[in-house]
Protein backbone atom coordinates (compact mmCIF):
# COMPACT_ATOMS: atom_id res chain seq x y z
CA UNK A 1 0.00 0.00 0.00
CA UNK A 2 1.56 3.18 -0.87
CA UNK A 3 1.20 5.79 1.38
CA UNK A 4 0.34 9.47 0.92
CA UNK A 5 2.91 12.21 1.15
CA UNK A 6 3.27 14.84 3.35
CA UNK A 7 2.24 17.60 0.63
CA UNK A 8 -0.92 15.38 -0.25
CA UNK A 9 -1.80 15.11 3.21
CA UNK A 10 -1.18 18.62 3.86
CA UNK A 11 -3.84 19.32 0.99
CA UNK A 12 -6.26 17.20 1.99
CA UNK A 13 -6.07 18.57 5.41
CA UNK A 14 -6.51 22.22 3.84
CA UNK A 15 -8.85 21.30 1.40
CA UNK A 16 -11.57 21.86 3.98
CA UNK A 17 -10.16 25.41 4.60
CA UNK A 18 -10.18 26.73 1.40
CA UNK A 19 -12.75 29.27 1.75
CA UNK A 20 -11.01 30.50 4.86
CA UNK A 21 -7.66 30.66 3.00
CA UNK A 22 -9.44 32.82 0.26
CA UNK A 23 -10.92 35.18 3.10
CA UNK A 24 -7.80 35.81 4.48
CA UNK A 25 -5.74 36.56 0.93
CA UNK A 26 -8.87 38.64 0.36
CA UNK A 27 -7.70 40.84 3.35
CA UNK A 28 -4.49 40.88 1.74
CA UNK A 29 -5.67 41.98 -1.53
CA UNK A 30 -8.27 44.98 -0.06
CA UNK A 31 -5.81 46.97 2.02
CA UNK A 32 -6.61 46.98 5.37
CA UNK A 33 -3.90 49.51 6.52
CA UNK A 34 -3.96 51.80 3.21
CA UNK A 35 -0.83 50.88 1.75
CA UNK A 36 -1.50 50.83 -1.66
CA UNK A 37 1.74 49.49 -3.03
CA UNK A 38 0.48 50.50 -6.45
CA UNK A 39 4.05 50.46 -7.80
CA UNK A 40 4.19 46.33 -7.85
CA UNK A 41 1.91 44.04 -9.02
CA UNK A 42 -0.45 41.18 -7.28
CA UNK A 43 -0.75 37.75 -9.40
CA UNK A 44 -4.08 38.06 -8.69
CA UNK A 45 -7.42 39.65 -10.87
CA UNK A 46 -8.38 42.69 -8.94
CA UNK A 47 -8.81 46.01 -10.18
CA UNK A 48 -6.64 49.05 -8.93
CA UNK A 49 -9.01 51.63 -9.35
CA UNK A 50 -10.99 49.85 -6.55
CA UNK A 51 -10.44 52.01 -3.39
CA UNK A 52 -9.35 49.05 -1.81
CA UNK A 53 -6.63 47.40 -3.60
CA UNK A 54 -3.20 47.01 -2.25
CA UNK A 55 -1.74 45.91 -5.56
CA UNK A 56 -1.56 46.42 -9.30
CA UNK A 57 -3.88 44.34 -11.26
CA UNK A 58 -1.09 42.18 -13.28
CA UNK A 59 -3.32 42.28 -15.85
CA UNK A 60 -4.19 46.23 -15.81
CA UNK A 61 -0.37 46.59 -16.02
CA UNK A 62 0.36 44.31 -19.01
CA UNK A 63 -2.32 46.26 -21.23
CA UNK A 64 -1.56 49.59 -20.42
CA UNK A 65 1.98 48.92 -21.33
CA UNK A 66 0.94 47.57 -24.16
CA UNK A 67 -0.49 50.58 -25.41
CA UNK A 68 2.34 52.59 -24.12
CA UNK A 69 4.77 50.10 -26.52
CA UNK A 70 6.84 49.21 -23.43
CA UNK A 71 7.59 45.55 -22.36
CA UNK A 72 6.22 44.89 -18.62
CA UNK A 73 8.76 43.44 -17.04
CA UNK A 74 7.67 43.17 -13.76
CA UNK A 75 4.21 42.21 -14.21
CA UNK A 76 5.43 39.42 -16.80
CA UNK A 77 8.18 38.25 -14.60
CA UNK A 78 5.62 37.83 -11.66
CA UNK A 79 3.62 36.07 -13.42
CA UNK A 80 6.14 33.42 -15.08
CA UNK A 81 8.06 32.89 -11.42
CA UNK A 82 4.04 32.72 -9.71
CA UNK A 83 2.93 30.64 -12.60
CA UNK A 84 6.07 28.35 -12.43
CA UNK A 85 5.96 27.79 -9.07
CA UNK A 86 1.95 27.28 -8.45
CA UNK A 87 0.19 27.55 -11.68
CA UNK A 88 -3.87 27.66 -11.56
CA UNK A 89 -3.63 26.68 -7.79
CA UNK A 90 -3.33 31.12 -7.39
CA UNK A 91 -7.50 30.55 -9.44
CA UNK A 92 -7.92 28.35 -6.98
CA UNK A 93 -7.04 29.46 -4.11
CA UNK A 94 -6.17 33.02 -3.56
CA UNK A 95 -7.65 34.97 -5.93
CA UNK A 96 -10.50 37.52 -4.98
CA UNK A 97 -12.44 37.79 -8.05
CA UNK A 98 -13.01 33.35 -8.23
CA UNK A 99 -13.32 33.79 -4.50
CA UNK A 100 -16.37 35.95 -5.34
CA UNK A 101 -17.77 33.60 -7.79
CA UNK A 102 -17.44 31.14 -5.53
CA UNK A 103 -19.49 32.37 -2.69
CA UNK A 104 -22.16 32.89 -5.40
CA UNK A 105 -21.80 29.51 -7.07
CA UNK A 106 -23.08 28.44 -3.56
CA UNK A 107 -26.04 29.67 -4.01
CA UNK A 108 -28.52 27.10 -4.46
CA UNK A 109 -29.93 27.70 -8.21
CA UNK A 110 -29.85 25.54 -11.30
CA UNK A 111 -26.09 24.97 -12.72
CA UNK A 112 -25.66 24.72 -16.14
CA UNK A 113 -22.33 23.34 -17.83
CA UNK A 114 -20.42 24.81 -20.41
CA UNK A 115 -19.20 23.49 -23.87
CA UNK A 116 -14.90 22.34 -23.41
CA UNK A 117 -14.38 25.38 -26.70
CA UNK A 118 -15.26 28.18 -24.39
CA UNK A 119 -12.22 27.60 -22.46
CA UNK A 120 -10.21 28.94 -25.72
CA UNK A 121 -12.04 31.86 -25.22
CA UNK A 122 -9.75 32.97 -22.78
CA UNK A 123 -7.06 33.06 -24.64
CA UNK A 124 -8.61 35.46 -27.57
CA UNK A 125 -9.56 37.89 -24.49
CA UNK A 126 -5.47 37.21 -23.49
CA UNK A 127 -4.42 38.36 -26.87
CA UNK A 128 -7.11 40.46 -28.40
CA UNK A 129 -7.97 42.79 -25.36
CA UNK A 130 -4.83 42.87 -22.95
CA UNK A 131 -2.37 42.65 -26.03
CA UNK A 132 -3.67 43.57 -29.51
CA UNK A 133 -6.01 46.03 -29.26
CA UNK A 134 -4.27 48.42 -26.90
CA UNK A 135 -1.15 48.22 -28.75
CA UNK A 136 -2.18 49.00 -32.08
CA UNK A 137 -5.31 51.05 -31.54
CA UNK A 138 -4.09 52.49 -27.45
CA UNK A 139 -5.94 52.97 -24.37
CA UNK A 140 -9.14 54.84 -25.30
CA UNK A 141 -10.54 51.70 -28.08
CA UNK A 142 -13.67 50.51 -26.76
CA UNK A 143 -12.36 46.40 -26.41
CA UNK A 144 -9.50 47.74 -24.41
CA UNK A 145 -9.36 45.48 -21.28
CA UNK A 146 -10.39 47.68 -18.57
CA UNK A 147 -12.81 48.93 -20.60
CA UNK A 148 -14.96 46.16 -20.55
CA UNK A 149 -13.74 44.30 -17.36
CA UNK A 150 -16.36 43.35 -14.90
CA UNK A 151 -13.66 43.33 -11.88
CA UNK A 152 -13.48 47.03 -12.92
CA UNK A 153 -16.96 47.82 -13.20
CA UNK A 154 -17.73 45.90 -9.71
CA UNK A 155 -15.30 46.73 -8.00
CA UNK A 156 -14.22 50.51 -9.22
CA UNK A 157 -17.22 52.11 -11.07
CA UNK A 158 -19.13 51.08 -8.64
CA UNK A 159 -18.28 51.81 -5.60
CA UNK A 160 -17.24 54.93 -7.41
CA UNK A 161 -20.86 55.93 -8.42
CA UNK A 162 -22.34 54.91 -5.25
CA UNK A 163 -19.55 57.85 -3.66
CA UNK A 164 -20.65 60.07 -6.35
CA UNK A 165 -24.39 59.63 -5.80
CA UNK A 166 -24.33 59.46 -1.74
CA UNK A 167 -21.81 63.18 -2.01
CA UNK A 168 -24.49 64.85 -4.78
CA UNK A 169 -22.10 64.85 -7.40
CA UNK A 170 -22.76 63.98 -10.98
CA UNK A 171 -22.89 60.00 -11.56
CA UNK A 172 -20.37 59.15 -14.00
CA UNK A 173 -21.87 55.83 -15.31
CA UNK A 174 -19.38 53.28 -16.95
CA UNK A 175 -19.88 52.76 -20.76
CA UNK A 176 -23.02 50.70 -22.25
CA UNK A 177 -20.73 47.47 -23.21
CA UNK A 178 -18.96 47.52 -19.61
CA UNK A 179 -22.60 47.87 -17.76
CA UNK A 180 -23.83 45.19 -19.99
CA UNK A 181 -21.11 42.66 -19.38
CA UNK A 182 -21.06 43.57 -15.43
CA UNK A 183 -25.20 42.74 -15.13
CA UNK A 184 -24.40 39.38 -17.51
CA UNK A 185 -21.59 38.55 -15.52
CA UNK A 186 -23.40 38.91 -12.09
CA UNK A 187 -26.05 36.67 -13.34
CA UNK A 188 -23.67 34.11 -15.12
CA UNK A 189 -22.34 33.90 -11.59
CA UNK A 190 -25.50 32.07 -10.16
CA UNK A 191 -26.00 30.00 -12.41
CA UNK A 192 -22.59 28.86 -13.94
CA UNK A 193 -19.56 27.52 -12.07
CA UNK A 194 -16.68 30.92 -11.98
CA UNK A 195 -18.10 31.31 -15.43
CA UNK A 196 -15.80 34.73 -15.85
CA UNK A 197 -12.77 32.26 -15.05
CA UNK A 198 -13.34 29.65 -17.22
CA UNK A 199 -14.79 31.62 -20.46
CA UNK A 200 -12.68 34.95 -20.29
CA UNK A 201 -10.13 35.57 -17.44
CA UNK A 202 -6.96 36.26 -19.43
CA UNK A 203 -4.90 35.86 -16.22
CA UNK A 204 -6.58 32.32 -15.54
CA UNK A 205 -5.29 31.61 -19.68
CA UNK A 206 -1.68 32.92 -18.24
CA UNK A 207 -1.43 30.74 -15.23
CA UNK A 208 -3.04 27.60 -17.39
CA UNK A 209 0.10 27.85 -19.25
CA UNK A 210 1.82 26.67 -16.51
CA UNK A 211 -0.10 23.66 -15.50
CA UNK A 212 2.01 21.23 -16.88
CA UNK A 213 5.10 22.37 -15.85
CA UNK A 214 3.98 24.17 -12.49
CA UNK A 215 6.11 22.72 -9.04
CA UNK A 216 2.59 22.15 -7.52
CA UNK A 217 0.56 19.47 -9.66
CA UNK A 218 -2.02 17.35 -9.86
CA UNK A 219 -0.54 13.50 -9.69
CA UNK A 220 -2.74 10.70 -10.64
CA UNK A 221 -1.62 7.16 -9.82
CA UNK A 222 -3.39 4.84 -12.19
CA UNK A 223 -2.56 1.50 -9.79
CA UNK A 224 -5.28 3.21 -7.38
CA UNK A 225 -7.43 4.28 -9.60
CA UNK A 226 -10.61 1.76 -9.60
CA UNK A 227 -12.44 3.73 -12.63
CA UNK A 228 -15.34 4.46 -10.00
CA UNK A 229 -14.96 7.96 -11.75
CA UNK A 230 -16.16 9.99 -8.73
CA UNK A 231 -13.63 12.32 -9.74
CA UNK A 232 -16.04 13.54 -12.36
CA UNK A 233 -18.45 14.34 -10.32
CA UNK A 234 -16.25 15.95 -7.86
CA UNK A 235 -15.15 18.42 -10.09
CA UNK A 236 -17.56 21.31 -10.71
CA UNK A 237 -15.65 22.05 -14.12
CA UNK A 238 -16.47 19.22 -16.66
CA UNK A 239 -13.22 17.99 -16.04
CA UNK A 240 -12.07 14.20 -16.44
CA UNK A 241 -9.11 14.64 -13.89
CA UNK A 242 -7.92 10.95 -14.32
CA UNK A 243 -7.75 11.70 -17.92
CA UNK A 244 -5.90 15.11 -17.92
CA UNK A 245 -5.14 15.73 -14.39
CA UNK A 246 -3.12 18.76 -15.78
CA UNK A 247 -5.93 20.53 -17.28
CA UNK A 248 -5.81 23.71 -19.05
CA UNK A 249 -9.17 24.30 -17.65
CA UNK A 250 -8.34 22.96 -14.52
CA UNK A 251 -8.11 25.82 -11.04
CA UNK A 252 -6.62 23.41 -8.76
CA UNK A 253 -9.75 23.42 -6.49
CA UNK A 254 -8.56 20.20 -5.41
CA UNK A 255 -11.92 19.00 -5.12
CA UNK A 256 -11.36 15.90 -6.71
CA UNK A 257 -8.66 14.28 -4.36
CA UNK A 258 -11.19 13.78 -2.28
CA UNK A 259 -11.75 10.63 -4.52
CA UNK A 260 -11.95 7.77 -2.23
CA UNK A 261 -8.88 5.24 -3.61
CA UNK A 262 -6.62 8.69 -3.08
CA UNK A 263 -5.99 8.25 -6.51
CA UNK A 264 -5.17 11.73 -7.24
CA UNK A 265 -2.68 13.93 -5.04
CA UNK A 266 -1.21 17.48 -4.84
CA UNK A 267 2.38 16.61 -6.24
CA UNK A 268 5.47 18.56 -6.33
CA UNK A 269 8.45 18.65 -7.63
CA UNK A 270 10.33 19.23 -4.61
CA UNK A 271 9.31 15.55 -3.51
CA UNK A 272 12.31 13.25 -3.76
CA UNK A 273 11.85 10.88 -6.16
CA UNK A 274 8.12 9.30 -6.80
CA UNK A 275 6.02 6.03 -5.24
CA UNK A 276 6.13 3.00 -6.95
CA UNK A 277 3.09 3.16 -9.58
CA UNK A 278 2.79 6.64 -9.58
CA UNK A 279 2.08 7.40 -13.40
CA UNK A 280 1.94 11.81 -13.24
CA UNK A 281 0.00 12.77 -16.57
CA UNK A 282 0.56 15.87 -17.85
CA UNK A 283 -1.85 16.45 -20.73
CA UNK B 1 6.10 14.42 -18.31
CA UNK B 2 10.18 13.31 -16.72
CA UNK B 3 10.66 14.52 -12.78
CA UNK B 4 14.07 15.50 -13.90
CA UNK B 5 12.79 17.77 -17.25
CA UNK B 6 10.22 19.03 -15.08
CA UNK B 7 12.76 20.51 -12.69
CA UNK B 8 14.57 21.84 -15.31
CA UNK B 9 11.66 23.55 -16.83
CA UNK B 10 10.81 24.67 -13.72
CA UNK B 11 14.25 26.71 -12.60
CA UNK B 12 14.28 27.70 -16.18
CA UNK B 13 11.40 29.66 -15.61
CA UNK B 14 12.13 30.88 -12.12
CA UNK B 15 15.39 31.97 -13.63
CA UNK B 16 13.58 34.26 -16.29
CA UNK B 17 10.58 35.26 -13.59
CA UNK B 18 13.17 36.56 -10.82
CA UNK B 19 15.48 37.23 -13.62
CA UNK B 20 12.94 40.12 -15.94
CA UNK B 21 11.46 41.15 -12.26
CA UNK B 22 14.73 42.27 -11.16
CA UNK B 23 15.57 43.91 -14.79
CA UNK B 24 12.00 46.07 -14.81
CA UNK B 25 12.19 46.54 -10.79
CA UNK B 26 16.21 47.99 -10.52
CA UNK B 27 17.26 48.81 -14.06
CA UNK B 28 14.27 49.17 -16.53
CA UNK B 29 13.38 53.33 -17.14
CA UNK B 30 11.09 54.75 -20.15
CA UNK B 31 11.36 58.60 -20.54
CA UNK B 32 8.41 60.60 -19.64
CA UNK B 33 7.25 63.99 -21.12
CA UNK B 34 5.57 66.86 -19.21
CA UNK B 35 2.10 67.62 -20.29
CA UNK B 36 2.81 71.21 -21.25
CA UNK B 37 3.88 71.54 -24.38
CA UNK B 38 5.82 74.43 -23.61
CA UNK B 39 7.88 72.58 -20.65
CA UNK B 40 10.48 69.96 -22.26
CA UNK B 41 11.95 68.93 -19.09
CA UNK B 42 11.94 64.75 -20.24
CA UNK B 43 12.01 62.21 -17.05
CA UNK B 44 13.99 59.15 -16.72
CA UNK B 45 10.94 56.84 -14.88
CA UNK B 46 11.37 53.53 -13.57
CA UNK B 47 8.88 50.44 -13.81
CA UNK B 48 7.76 50.94 -10.75
CA UNK B 49 6.84 54.23 -11.06
CA UNK B 50 5.34 53.73 -14.35
CA UNK B 51 3.44 50.78 -13.15
CA UNK B 52 2.18 53.30 -10.69
CA UNK B 53 1.18 56.24 -13.29
CA UNK B 54 -0.88 53.67 -15.25
CA UNK B 55 -2.85 53.08 -12.36
CA UNK B 56 -4.58 56.52 -12.21
CA UNK B 57 -4.20 56.63 -16.09
CA UNK B 58 -1.34 59.12 -15.32
CA UNK B 59 0.41 58.64 -18.81
CA UNK B 60 -0.39 58.09 -22.61
CA UNK B 61 1.17 57.68 -25.76
CA UNK B 62 0.60 60.18 -28.27
CA UNK B 63 0.81 59.91 -32.15
CA UNK B 64 4.58 61.01 -32.51
CA UNK B 65 5.16 57.92 -30.22
CA UNK B 66 6.32 59.96 -26.97
CA UNK B 67 4.65 58.96 -23.59
CA UNK B 68 3.12 62.14 -21.91
CA UNK B 69 1.70 63.12 -18.41
CA UNK B 70 -1.93 63.74 -18.57
CA UNK B 71 -1.27 65.85 -15.33
CA UNK B 72 0.50 68.45 -13.98
CA UNK B 73 0.68 68.52 -10.18
CA UNK B 74 -1.63 66.16 -8.33
CA UNK B 75 -1.99 62.76 -9.61
CA UNK B 76 -5.64 61.57 -10.70
CA UNK B 77 -7.21 59.51 -7.46
CA UNK B 78 -7.73 56.45 -9.99
CA UNK B 79 -7.78 55.32 -13.15
CA UNK B 80 -10.30 56.81 -15.84
CA UNK B 81 -11.29 53.59 -17.25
Amino acid sequence: MVKKTKLANLASKLLGWRMWIQTAFLVVWLDPLGLRLHTMCSPVFHCYACPLSTFACPIGVIAQFSALHIFPFIAVGLLIAVGALFGSLICGWICPFGFLQDLAGKVPTPKFDLPKWTGHLRYVVLIGTVLAVPYFFGEEHPLFVCRVCPAGALEAAAPAMVTQAVTGKQIVWPNALKLTILVLFLVAIFFVKRPWCRILCPLGAIFSLFNRVSAFFLRFNADKCTHCERCHKLCEYGIEPEKTPNDLRCIRCLECTQCSPDALNLGSIFERGQHKGDKPKSR
Amino acid sequence: MNHKIRIIIFCLLILLGVGLLTYGAFFHFADVSPQQESDSTVVAKSEPALIQEVTVGGVKRDESGTIKQTYTGEAPKACPT
